[in-house]
C-alpha cells in the first residue's frame, strides 16, 4: 500500500522553481530517503507534504487522503520534525514533552508513560528538569525528535534529524528510528550524512534542481551507478617508480598520496588487483596493507548530481 | 478536548511564569500606591462625570485598563517567541488550523486580560471602595469592555510581532507603540484641562475609551459617560 503519492508536484517562488514537477511513491512501512545538494528542493517537498504550503501544481495523496483538499486530516495522522529548531525556552525538557502530548489530545496516562520512556530512550533524563533555554543545541534536538513520539502517527517526515548529535545519540536515535519501523510506522526522511541513509533507508531519491533524478534502493543504486570498487593499498618504502611499474596493467586510474597509498578505482577490481599484486611482487615492492571497498552512497550520489549538473549544463538549464 | 483550547493550555503554561506575574503586580501596585499618593501633592481631586475622584482612586481605577494593556503584550510574545524557536510551524504541521492558532491567541489574551484587571481592582479596591457604585448593568459592561480592549490591544501586539523580524525591532517598537498608548490616554491624567491638541490625542487612542468605560463601570457613571 501507498503511504505517499504525489505526481507532477510544482512549487515556484516568483520567477523561482523550487520543486519541478516531480512523482513520489512511498509504501507504507519503509523508511524513504530524500537525498539532495543544498537547495536541491528536499524541505520545499517537505513543506508540500506536509502540507504547510499548498503546490503550485500537482497532485498528492498522503495516506490515501488528498492532501491539497484535506490537509488538517492528514496533518492529524502525520509528525513532523522540522530542519529548524523548535522549542518552547521557559518549559523544562519534562514539560515539553507532557505539553506537546497534550497538545495531540494524548490523554494523561499515556502522556506521563511516554514522556518517561522517551526520556530513557532519547538519554534525556538527567536534563529532564532543565529548561530548553540551558540545554545544549544537540540536547535540544533530541528533544525535539523525542517530542514527536508522544503521539501516534502513520507517517512520520524527518528533516535531517541527526543535525547536531554526537555519533552516539545519532546511532541511538537511528535505531530508535528502526524500532518504530518495525512496528509499522512509515519514515520519510531527509539527510546529508549518507551513511545515515545507508543504514537506515529502504529506498533513496535523489533530488537535484527541484527534480527527482533517481529512485531505487541503495543497493540498487550502488548496482546502477556504483560498479566501480576502490582498491587501496598501501606499500613499504621504495625508490622504484610505481606509475612506470603500473603501467599498461588496464582501464583504471592511479592516485598517489603521500607517496605510499596507491587509489584504484576500476569496475574490474579483481582483475585489475591480480596484476597489480603481480607486478608489485615481481618489483619486491612489499604491500603493508591492502583494502577493496565497494563504492559508497556518498560516492553514488557525487556521481548523479555531477552528472544531473553537467547534463542540465549541456542542455542549457 | 477542542484543538483551540488545547492551544490556550500551552499558551498560558508557556506565558505564565513568575517573572511576568511579578510584572504585572509590581508594576501598578507602585502607580497606584506611590505615583497615586505622591501626586496627591499636586492633584488633590479629579472631576469623572458628576463625581469628584480623589487622585489615588482616580490612577487605581487607571490602572485597570492600563494593566489589561501591559497584558495583552503576552499575545505579540507568544506569536514572536513561536517565530523565533520555530513552534509557529511545528504548530501548522501539527493537527491544528492557521484560525485556531490565531483563535487560541484571542482567548489566551482574553483570559489573561480578564484575570489582570480582577487583579488589580483587587489591589486597587482598598484606594477606591468609597466611591465604587457596582450595578448589575455596569459590570457586565466593563468585562465586555475589558475583553474588547484586550483582544484590540492583543491584536496590535500580534500584529507587530508577525511584522518585525529582529528582536531588537520588535522590542523598540512594541514598547514605543504602548508608551504612546500609556501616557496619550486618561489612564493617568483626565483629558478635562488638557491642552485641546492632546486632549484629542487621548480620545485617538484606544486605551482612553478602554480606561474609560472601565472607570465609569466602577464608579457608576457609565450612562453620563
Amino acid at each position: 500500500m501507498l503511504c505517499i503519492e504525489a505526481k507532477s508536484l510544482f512549487r515556484s517562488y516568483g520567477n523561482v522553481t523550487a520543486v519541478d514537477g516531480i512523482d513520489l511513491s512511498v509504501e507504507s512501512g519503509k523508511i524513504f530517503g530524500f537525498l539532495g545538494p543544498n537547495g536541491a528542493g528536499k524541505t520545499t517537498t517537505m513543506k508540500l507534504l506536509t502540507t504547510l504550503i499548498p503546490p503550485s501544481s500537482g497532485t498528492m495523496t498522503i495516506l490515501g487522503i488528498d492532501a491539497s483538499r484535506h490537509p488538517l486530516d492528514v496533518r492529524k495522522k502525520i509528525g513532523v520534525v522540522l530542519q529548524q529548531p523548535s522549542y518552547e525556552p521557559t518549559l523544562t525538557v519534562e514539560k515539553s514533552l507532557e505539553k506537546y502530548g497534550m497538545m495531540w489530545d494524548v490523554d494523561v496516562k499515556t502522556r506521563k508513560e511516554r514522556v518517561e520512556e522517551l526520556l530513557t530512550a532519547f538519554d534525556l533524563q538527567d536534563i529532564r528538569k532543565k529548561k530548553n533555554d540551558d540545554i545544549s543545541i544537540g540536547q535540544r534536538r533530541r528533544v525535539q525528535v523525542a517530542r514527536e513520539f508522544m503521539h501516534d502517527m502513520d507517517l512520520l517526515f524527518l528533516d535531517e534529524p541527526t543535525a547536531g548529535l554526537d555519533p552516539s545519540a545519532r546511532r541511538g536515535l537511528l535505531d530508535y528510528i528502526k524500532g518504530k519501523v518495525r512496528d509499522g510506522l512509515t519514515i520519510f526522511f531527509t539527510t546529508h550524512i549518507l551513511e545515515e541513509a545507508e543504514y537506515l533507508c529502504d529506498e533513496i531519491a535523489i533530488i537535484n534542481r527541484g527534480k527527482i533524478i533517481a529512485v531505487d534502493t541503495p543497493d540498487e543504486l550502488k548496482n546502477k551507478f556504483g560498479r566501480e570498487k576502490t582498491i587501496k593499498i598501501r606499500i613499504g618504502e621504495t625508490q622504484k617508480e610505481i606509475s612506470g611499474i603500473l603501467q599498461g596493467i588496464g582501464n583504471y586510474d592511479i592516485f598517489r598520496d603521500e607517496g605510499t597509498v596507491i587509489t584504484i578505482h576500476s569496475a574490474d577490481s579483481e582483475q585489475v588487483l591480480v596484476k597489480i599484486l603481480q607486478a608489485l611482487q615481481s618489483n619486491d615492492i612489499p604491500i603493508e596493507d591492502l583494502s577493496v571497498v565497494p563504492t559508497s552512497l556518498e560516492e553514488i550520489f557525487l556521481t548523479v548530481v555531477k552528472n544531473s549538473n553537467a547534463s542540465n549544463i549541456s542542455s542549457g538549464k | 478536548m477542542h484543538p483551540i483550547f488545547r492551544l490556550v493550555n500551552r499558551n498560558l503554561t508557556i506565558s505564565l511564569n513568575m517573572g511576568f506575574v511579578i510584572w504585572q503586580v509590581i508594576f501598578p501596585v507602585i502607580y497606584i500606591f506611590v505615583a497615586g499618593f505622591a501626586y496627591t501633592a499636586l492633584i488633590h481631586n479629579v472631576p469623572f462625570g458628576q463625581k469628584s475622584l480623589n487622585y489615588p482612586a482616580f490612577i487605581a481605577s487607571g490602572m485597570i485598563g492600563f494593566n489589561i494593556m501591559n497584558s495583552t503584550l503576552i499575545s505579540g510574545i507568544i506569536i514572536w517567541n513561536d517565530r523565533r524557536h520555530g513552534m509557529f510551524e511545528q504548530i501548522l504541521v501539527g493537527p491544528f488550523t492557521r484560525a485556531q492558532y490565531i483563535l487560541s491567541n484571542v482567548y489566551t489574551i482574553g483570559i489573561i486580560g480578564l484575570v489582570s484587571a480582577g487583579l488589580i481592582t483587587a489591589i486597587g479596591y482598598p484606594i477606591f471602595f468609597k466611591s465604587v457604585e457596582f450595578s448589575v448593568l455596569t459590570v457586565p459592561l466593563v468585562v465586555f469592555a475589558s475583553m474588547t480592549g484586550a483582544i484590540l490591544f492583543g491584536s496590535i501586539a500580534s500584529i507587530i510581532s508577525t511584522r518585525l523580524k529582529s528582536s531588537e525591532g520588535f522590542n523598540v517598537v512594541i514598547n514605543t507603540v504602548f508608551l504612546f498608548f500609556a501616557f496619550v490616554s486618561t489612564a493617568f491624567y483626565p483629558a478635562q484641562g488638557a491642552p485641546p491638541i492632546l486632549a484629542t490625542a487621548f480620545y485617538l487612542n484606544p486605551l482612553t475609551y478602554l480606561v474609560d468605560v472601565v472607570r465609569a463601570g466602577i464608579f457608576g457613571t457609565l450612562l453620563i459617560w
